[in-house]
């Protein structure tokens, strides 16, 4: 299985060693992991401006390393968004990355699960899933964070996999790419 | 009260979250002897200064639009910048208005539980939130179309200056439909997004010479290695 994941850690710390650890682990058991360190990239803010869906389809206007975020996130099997926990929701670097994949999607609108959505840009779609450091949250802002992921989820078409906290043994996060 | 509104927008003073907190704001001034003032969440750099002006408000009403499912990276950096202040003695009662271009208001929940829950986290007073569906060209649309709407964020607005939060029921009205029933989602899926097509999004593409790429797909070579 490919498997991206977005490392939305803003400083450097442990976390970044257990995603390291879970690469190193997944890849061992025969998965392409790709871990993209948002923090070493340059990604603007979206501005909301619809350029990518008006001007240059599919492709943010601001030239910044969004492109390879969007590239890597579309070739994947599961996106895994990774981060601490910050005011009880993934961190503002990780925030921006998402607002960044807007060009995955078309501006029209479809009905999916009994709601208005946008079609996918891209005939393929991918599993998404969370693992969080869990930085002071508790389960409410676990299962607010899962509800919204899962929103996300309808809009990319994707299918929601699992919320892991960095709590559990980097052996469990793997064990879970492969459960049912 | 002095109340400070926080237009969370990415596109600044030009979206419909500022519309929006224009409306609340005359709404307020109906009622006597309330300060208000105004700071774009856009200015990043401004960020620890609004942080200031949060500390020495009585009251915070934050806007903004529905990115991905949650708020946008410029209201999440916010958010963070506000955590030294969690728990704090005199914190201001805190208040949202969220929308969002999909007609229904269920895209808008679970951000609205975690607006709730910052609210708690920072140990505010909470105002209530707002929230609507079907926000995308508020801005834009003749005067008889957001009658209603003006008149609904208006009354928000009273509410706020007479009690200090949002009054329940206007909440519970402006919301309006929460999914939509069938012959209304049918149509939006398939009449109305064809007319949004023609009248919108293909005229915006074709002005920018755009039009034959609409459906580009511009990453459809992996990333090397895979």
């Amino acid at each position: 299985m490919k498997i991206c994941v977005l490392n939305g850690n803003p400083e450097p710390s442990d976390f970044d060693e257990y995603v390291a650890q879970f690469s190193v682990r997944a890849t061992e058991k025969g998965h392409s992991v790709k871990v993209l360190q948002l923090r070493d990239m340059d990604i603007k803010y979206c501005v909301g401006c619809f350029g990518c869906w008006i001007k240059t389809p599919g492709e943010c206007v601001a030239k910044d390393d969004s492109a390879k975020v969007c590239r890597t996130v579309v070739h994947s099997d599961l996106l895994i968004c990774a981060s601490p926990v910050k005011m009880g929701q993934v961190s503002a670097l990780m925030k921006k990355t998402l607002d960044k994949l807007i060009p995955l999607v078309l501006p029209y609108f479809t009905v999916r699960e009994g709601e208005i959505h946008h079609p996918q840009r891209y005939e393929y779609t991918r599993d998404l899933a969370v693992l969080l450091q869990r930085d002071g949250a508790d389960e409410e802002d676990f299962a607010i964070i899962e509800q919204s992921f899962r929103r996300l989820c309808i809009n990319f078409d994707s299918s929601f996999r699992f919320l892991k906290l960095t709590d559990e043994p980097v052996e469990e996060v793997v064990d879970a790419l492969t459960a049912a | 009260m002095h109340l400070l509104l926080l237009n969370g927008s990415p596109k600044g003073e030009s979206g419909n979250s500022n519309y929006l907190l224009q409306l609340l704001k005359e709404g307020v001034d109906q009622i006597p002897g309330h300060t208000q003032e105004f700071a774009n969440l856009v200015r990043v750099k401004e960020h620890r200064h609004y942080v200031e002006l949060f500390q020495q408000a009585d009251a915070v009403v934050m806007a903004f639009p529905l990115y991905t499912d949650m708020m946008p990276g410029i209201v999440k950096a916010f958010i963070e910048e506000l955590e030294p202040l969690c728990g704090r003695e005199g914190n201001p009662a805190l208040g949202f208005i969220i929308q969002s271009g999909f007609p229904e208001s269920v895209h808008l929940r679970a951000l609205e539980a975690y607006l709730e829950k910052l609210t708690r986290r920072l140990g505010c007073r909470y105002v209530g939130t707002a929230l609507r569906g079907g926000g995308g060209s508020v801005r834009s649309m003749p005067s008889f179309m957001v009658k209603e709407l003006v008149e609904n964020v208006h009354a928000l607005g009273r509410s706020l200056g007479e009690t200090g939060e949002f009054d329940r029921e206007l909440v519970t009205r402006f919301s309006k439909d929460e999914t939509l029933p069938l012959p209304r989602l049918w149509f939006i899926g398939t009449l109305g997004d064809r007319m949004a097509r023609a009248f919108f999004w293909h005229r915006e593409m074709k002005k920018n010479g755009a039009y034959e790429r609409r459906v580009a797909r511009p990453y459809a070579e992996p990333p090397e290695g895979w």
